[in-house]
């Protein structure tokens, strides 16, 4: 596709002309992608440095590497080590969970505004966690295991109310639009009839936080989100060919249903995880797959440099989130919705063109 | 055109199969009179450009067919009157209170206000019936409007930022301005509404995708800020939280006094639009060869858009599902010509608010459910149903 449209008008040539050029354009826009991953990596250590040296309790960079290099003071550790590395890393990776999940989603729909937050995904973590909250007077770990819960059942009842001799796009986005107003609303419903403290409570979690994030909810992340993009990665090589459509993707070899199957269960998997662990973070999962595409170019996935974007950023957004506003830490779900909506409007206002985003 | 739209239909549901199949498509007059055109994809889109060349083309065969759809579709709209009607009539009957028949018809045709039932019924039960009908209708035509105008099914009030505007609206004014009743929200609401359907179309422009991308990324933006305003304002969100539900209590007939001239335009320019929407279904390209300014059908229908969604919002809140379940419900009942789905939805969307609140008087034992959750519970059986229909498919 993109050879063809690099060289539109050129004579006749050689087989071996022609796969040099193929070669070439490859070449080109994989380092291309490689560079973006690592140049979004770069900003996520300088990142996670910042994060680590600023707060309420300011620690300069030189006790930080001290501190991490095994030494420093003990107030130095405690507040690096037990406070800031945690949320790091929760930031880190919920956003790859997000974004990762998200460009799958967006590729495997061939829809641009699929993401767990328009398909009841994030609604079903949040129904369960505030059902955890208001209804059980729960808090923690059980909040988090009933938000895994709920975005399990709304995926699951999803894909049966959609599956009808496999699942088609349009058919399993309108499906998810309809759970997701069905759980908006009994959220809605549930915050009106409790108590208003519990309710803000309950609010709180349903904007999507990592500041509380500690040891085992941050093992239950790290796993899941290293596990399910391990395994995206290996059944991602059939991306292609889904983008061209089911028939195409039929015609050579692929076994569209299954494909998209797989996917999609590992992409939920993935966003279930991060979502009970920090709430359902408005956006990321949505824009960063859209940033990344548009950096790589060529109209592929680009799973790796969503999942790098993604990371960057919600630690970023959780940075600002502690600094934006004097005297009140906001939710990085807040932050991540306030940067990232405009940036996708400044896009779409100034693209002339739109084709699948 | 499939590469305008956001998602593309199946390719096995092309409509020659699915008239072959299914016995309700063949009474489409589009599956049926255009075997010819199976390498369209999209069955729907095919239906509406045969509905158009129908309308265009005065042809014997097609105006036969055309006949006996027409008494089809009369029918079935007379069902749906009879629906609205029933559902009056229950709203008006049945609640929490449980009394006679014969005492609402007394309260309605000579009012004691004496009378404890006859007073419940004038007061409280005339006027939510009342603002039942008019959000019903304004959401169900507003909802046909932009799937018709966006060519994109998942397109409805609340994915275009109509809903989180007028949320925002409502927030800003209870935490600064100290608001503190459903009658002083209205303006706010529908301010908000309306300003951010505007600022969506402004964006947004000409190209449906982007439409409701830009909806989207809007919604996404105001989201976060209301929830920013809520958490550090305790007394705003427990205000909020009340109107946030959806719901058509609390309110008496005034706002419906105040609203109903926006109301009357939106429906009105609605309604002339219909054939503009049927060419629009066709693409932009063929829409403008045939002769129609889309770039005026597209002003036209953001106007009417943000008319029928501020007085909506502003009625009810924020009710989700009605503006996007109440268009396909009269696509797959009266077929993809939008003056027949217009009409239709004019009268469904009435009838599932109503009857959203009352199964929400009834259904938990002396309390109620809020129409708004009730109508999400009721919408998205309807939804699912339509989207593992055969027919499912772009616009």
């Amino acid at each position: 596709m993109r050879v063809a449209a690099d060289h539109p008008s050129q004579a006749p040539v050689a087989v071996a002309d022609v796969r040099a050029v193929v070669a070439a354009a490859r070449g080109r826009h994989r380092r291309r992608h490689i560079l973006i991953v690592v140049a979004a990596l770069a900003v996520a250590v300088a990142l996670a440095l910042a994060a680590l040296s600023f707060g309420a309790a300011a620690v300069t960079p030189d006790r930080v590497l001290a501190v991490l290099f095994g030494g420093g003071e003990r107030l130095d550790r405690f507040v690096v080590l037990e406070l800031r590395v945690p949320r790091i890393l929760a930031a880190l990776l919920v956003g790859a969970g997000f974004a990762l999940a998200g460009a799958v989603f967006q590729s495997t729909l061939r829809n641009p505004l699929a993401s767990p937050d328009i398909l009841g995904i994030a609604q079903g973590a949040s129904l369960g966690a505030v059902w955890a909250i208001l209804g059980l007077g729960a808090g923690g770990a059980v909040v988090a295991g009933f938000a895994f819960g709920g975005a399990l059942v709304v995926a699951l009842v999803i894909w049966l109310a959609a599956w009808r001799q496999g699942l088609h796009g349009i058919r399993f986005v309108l499906v998810g639009v309809g759970m997701s107003y069905v759980c908006g609303s009994t959220v809605a419903w549930l915050l009106a009839r409790s108590d208003v403290r519990q309710a803000q409570t309950a609010l709180h979690w349903t904007v999507g936080s990592v500041a509380d994030v500690r040891g085992p909810e941050l093992a239950v992340l790290a796993i899941g989100v290293a596990v399910g993009a391990a395994a995206i990665a290996v059944m991602s090589r059939v991306l292609p060919a889904l983008a061209l459509g089911d028939d195409h993707a039929a015609g050579l070899g692929v076994r569209t249903d299954v494909a998209r199957l797989a996917l999609l269960v590992l992409a939920v998997a993935v966003v279930a995880v991060a979502t009970s662990v920090a709430g359902p973070i408005a956006f990321v999962a949505l824009i960063a797959p859209a940033v990344a595409r548009r950096l790589v170019g060529g109209g592929d996935a680009a799973l790796a440099a969503s999942t790098c974007v993604g990371a960057v950023l919600v630690l970023g957004a959780d940075v600002a989130g502690q600094f934006a506003l004097p005297g009140f830490t906001a939710p990085v779900g807040i932050v991540t919705g306030v940067i990232g909506a405009p940036y996708l409007l400044w896009l779409l206002a100034r693209t002339e063109r739109t084709s699948r985003a | 055109m499939s590469s305008s739209q956001p998602a593309e239909p199946s390719a096995r549901a092309g409509s020659a199969e699915a008239a072959a199949t299914r016995p309700a498509a063949a009474t489409q007059p589009a599956s049926a009179a255009q075997p010819a055109s199976a390498a369209q994809p999209a069955s729907a889109a095919q239906s509406a450009s045969a509905a158009a060349a129908r309308s265009a083309s005065e042809g014997r065969p097609s105006r036969r067919v055309s006949g006996t759809n027409a008494w089809r579709r009369i029918a079935v709209l007379a069902v749906c009157a009879v629906a609205l009607l029933a559902a009056v009539a229950a709203s008006l009957a049945l609640g929490v209170r449980g009394m006679d028949p014969s005492a609402v018809w007394q309260a309605l045709l000579a009012p004691d206000l004496t009378d404890p039932d006859q007073a419940v019924v004038l007061q409280l039960r005339v006027p939510r019936t009342v603002i039942g009908i008019a959000a019903g209708l304004a959401l169900g035509l507003a909802g046909t409007v932009i799937q018709g105008v966006t060519r994109n099914p998942i397109a409805d009030p609340g994915l275009l930022g109509v809903n989180s505007g007028a949320s925002l609206a409502v927030v800003l004014s209870i935490s600064f301005l100290g608001i503190t009743s459903p009658l002083g929200y209205i303006w706010f609401a529908f301010a908000g509404a309306a300003g951010a359907a505007v600022l969506v179309f402004a964006i947004g422009g000409a190209q449906p995708v982007r439409l409701a991308l830009v909806g989207a990324a809007l919604t996404a933006l105001l989201t976060p800020l209301i929830a920013l305003v809520l958490l550090r304002d305790t007394e705003a969100f427990n205000q909020y939280r009340f109107w946030a539900v959806g719901s058509l209590t609390g309110r008496d007939l005034s706002t419906v006094a105040i609203l109903w001239p926006f109301l009357l335009v939106g429906v009105v320019l609605a309604a002339s639009l219909a054939h503009r929407l049927n060419l629009l279904a066709l693409g932009d390209d063929v829409a403008s060869a045939l002769g129609q300014r889309v770039g005026a059908t597209r002003a036209l229908a953001g106007a009417s858009i943000v008319l029928l969604c501020g007085t909506a919002t502003a009625l009810a809140g924020p009710i989700a599902l009605v503006g996007l379940v109440v268009p396909h419900a009269a696509r797959r009942l009266v077929g993809s010509d939008y003056r027949w789905i217009t009409a239709a939805a004019i009268l469904l969307g009435p009838v599932m608010l109503l009857a959203a609140d009352v199964i929400g008087r009834l259904v938990v034992p002396n309390s109620e459910l809020e129409a708004g959750v009730v109508a999400a519970f009721l919408g998205a059986p309807v939804l699912i149903a339509i989207a593992r229909s055969r027919r499912v498919a772009g616009l």
